[in-house]
């Protein structure tokens, strides 16, 4: 059990505890921009997972602090469940089952486009409880205690690492490497004013070809990573969204990827549970600025105005005028 | 079976196989052609389609599988029941090699043989009945039906998975259409990766895969009397026919220029793929090669026997014949542009030679 490890692993800690204990503790972690790849994937005993790969996006985060009190846990604001249930079982973890304390979350992640914002809080707050006692959770121990507290997580605990992640298990099935290739990504949210909600929403029913065409996007992902190729990445992007597609569609799919390949992206992704979708471009090529500015208009004139656009290897961000 | 039901099954690789078997050795024969040279490439499929059967409960453990075949796909049946502790019964018929039939025999498999072809159908019903009965006298007996199971062409997902994990992006990829499981599988595959992947599928004259009538074929492997329904026609972008004797002399450079003992089949994939990256250096091909060499050292790899062969010339043709129509396709090496469309959208289009003759009459 993910909680035994857990458990044993703060055990260790606990003698050091009351020493290490501070008045606030501080979480933070950036969200995302949806994912690459998001299917079904064996492990290596042959055992199927649903996996994914998250594009990270540095331009939104969630940030909590924790003070430690006994009694009970008190949680600001308090409609963030998810969060709140993170820091009990963080607690818990650190075998502190009668600590209690104030725990504020707050967010800049957009909620329901599918950019992280339940599971960023959620890992905020893990890391605020942790902080506030002077214990430092490992990515994998975040992973587990997130999945706990909201069924399924994206991989954001993991920063920029390139995995492919198993979000009900909260396990690393592969390293890819330390990064993705940078890319440029301007990003469309497709359902303004709506939003999905990401935890009542079932899991993809993926029939028996789509659970095997997830195996050559894996080979291509680990080739486009291994490389450095932007371009591959791309392919693999938009041949996973074009999965999703057939079981959260996303409106005006079709016309978003026409005008992507008219303006000369590498593809398109998406947030597998959510609404937004990212035009992906490569930051070296110096004609990116000029076909980000067209794919832009075009949007604009479709009805579909971009919020924004992002490298994923620089904290830099452009609004679009 | 649903997802969910899929995930929780006990692991494929809990059940003895030959996983590192399964799957080609890749080598670069030129700048922009790489071939996939397979030990067995039905071992891949096989395997797959018994892992499914088994997953869901239509093979029980130490059940028995029927098959009709007189190739490759009944070696590798055969080499996966002899591990797995499945009988086999395979139904063949006097053409099977002699060596094979030894090989099968020595891994356990009980072979019928139909000695007599039926006046209407000839072999193939006659087998096809054969194996109609053996399926009745043995009840909860398995057969995969390589040409109908919709699990052969998915097998070849992780062919797929290794081309793109070794080689990325794909221009063309080129091999022999028998059952449709590689060529279909892997060519639906990758194009998912890349919508503009020409493919062209390889045929022999007397094959009714791609609209050629029924006759007689010297050369095996590719083809088919029948059109099974795992070939998925659309697509393939192109189709060439190759003659027996092309294809052996072709078997034979492929050994000679590249040090690849191979068989047949792969000898046509490889003359049609040379081609293909010749005419176009820009782009990179892949293409496949079924099966060694090793069950041809008295044919394929015989000089006297193929100075004997019909019409033997001992010269290699440079290029395709392009043809208006699968109906047009003679002895030699074709060529056709089929451009994705169904069998019966090909066959229905009038065959333009025809028709000039008809006006022109």
């Amino acid at each position: 059990m993910p909680g035994d490890v857990i458990s044993r692993f703060a055990s260790v800690r606990l003698g050091t505890r009351g020493n290490q204990r501070k008045e606030r503790g501080f979480g933070r972690v950036n969200g995302h921009h949806g994912e690459i790849l998001q299917g079904i994937f064996p492990d290596d005993a042959g055992r199927l997972h649903r996996g994914l790969v998250t594009l990270p996006c540095d331009i939104v985060s969630s940030t909590a602090v924790f003070r430690p009190a006994p009694g009970i846990l008190v949680t600001v604001p308090d409609d963030k469940l998810k969060a709140a249930e993170a820091a009990r079982l963080t607690l818990d973890s650190l075998g502190l089952h009668d600590q209690g304390g104030h725990l504020t979350v707050e967010s800049t992640i957009p909620v329901g486009l599918g950019m992280g914002s339940s599971t960023a809080d959620v890992v905020a707050a893990i890391r605020a409880v942790a902080d506030a006692h002077g214990a430092t959770l490992g990515a994998d121990e975040v992973a587990r205690l997130a999945v706990r507290a909201e069924t399924a997580s994206d991989s954001i605990m993991h920063g920029d690492l390139a995995i492919l992640f198993a979000q009900r298990e909260g396990i690393v099935l592969e390293h890819l490497g330390p990064a993705l290739p940078p890319l440029e990504v301007l990003s469309v949210n497709t359902a303004p004013g709506t939003g999905v909600d990401t935890v009542k929403q079932p899991p993809a029913d993926y029939d028996d070809w789509e659970v095997q065409a997830f195996r050559p996007l894996r080979g291509m992902l680990r080739r486009a990573i291994r490389t450095g190729d932007a371009a591959l990445l791309g392919r693999v992007a938009t041949a996973s969204a074009r999965i999703s597609q057939r079981h959260l569609p996303k409106p005006a799919f079709e016309e978003i990827n026409a005008i992507a390949a008219s303006a000369g992206a590498l593809g398109i992704q998406v947030a597998h549970s959510g609404t937004v979708v990212g035009l992906l471009f490569d930051p070296r090529n110096p004609a990116t600025t000029r076909r980000i500015a067209e794919a832009a208009a075009r949007l604009e004139a479709f009805g579909l105005p971009p919020a924004f656009h992002f490298r994923t290897d620089a904290a830099e961000v452009r609004h679009v005028a | 079976m649903s997802l969910e039901m899929t995930m929780s099954q006990p692991l494929s690789r809990e059940t003895r196989g030959f996983p590192d078997y399964e799957l080609p050795r890749l080598v670069r024969l030129a700048d922009n052609l790489h071939g996939a040279a397979f030990f067995l490439m039905k071992l891949l499929p096989a395997r797959h389609m018994l892992d499914r059967a088994a997953a869901d409960g239509r093979l029980k453990p130490g059940g028995t599988i029927c098959e009709t075949t007189s190739g490759t796909f009944g070696l590798a049946l055969a080499m996966l029941a002899a591990v797995r502790g499945y009988k086999l019964i395979l139904v063949s018929d006097p053409a099977i090699d002699e060596h094979l039939h030894k090989r099968l025999l020595e891994l356990g498999v009980t072979l019928e043989i139909v000695e007599k072809p039926y006046e209407v159908g000839g072999f193939q019903t006659a087998r096809l009945d054969r194996l109609r009965a053996a399926l009745e006298a043995n009840p909860g007996s398995f057969c995969p039906s390589q040409y109908g199971n919709a699990d052969n062409p998915r097998a070849y997902a992780e062919v797929a998975e290794q081309i793109a994990e070794r080689l990325g992006h794909v221009d063309c990829l080129v091999g022999t259409v028998g059952s449709g499981g590689s060529m279909s599988g892997i060519a639906r595959f990758l194009r998912h990766l890349n919508p503009d992947l020409h493919v062209i599928g390889v045929d022999t004259p007397n094959s009714v895969v791609f609209g050629q009538p029924d006759g007689k074929r010297l050369l095996r492997g590719l083809g088919n009397s029948l059109v099974p329904p795992n070939v998925d026609h659309r697509q393939f972008d192109e189709i060439h026919w190759v003659g027996a004797a092309e294809a052996f002399l072709a078997t034979r450079r492929l050994h000679q220029h590249h040090a690849l003992y191979q068989g047949g089949t792969s000898g046509a994939a490889y003359l049609v793929a040379d081609w293909w990256a010749r005419t176009h250096p820009d782009r990179k091909v892949m293409t496949l090669f079924p099966d060694e060499g090793h069950r041809y050292v008295a044919s394929i790899y015989n000089d006297d026997w193929l100075a004997a062969l019909p019409g033997w010339t001992g010269l290699l043709p440079e290029a395709p014949q392009p043809v208006a129509h699968p109906s047009d396709v003679r002895s030699s090496w074709s060529s056709y542009r089929w451009d994705r469309r169904t069998l019966d959208e090909v066959l229905a289009a009038a065959n333009p030679v025809a028709r000039d003759l008809a006006e022109a009459a």
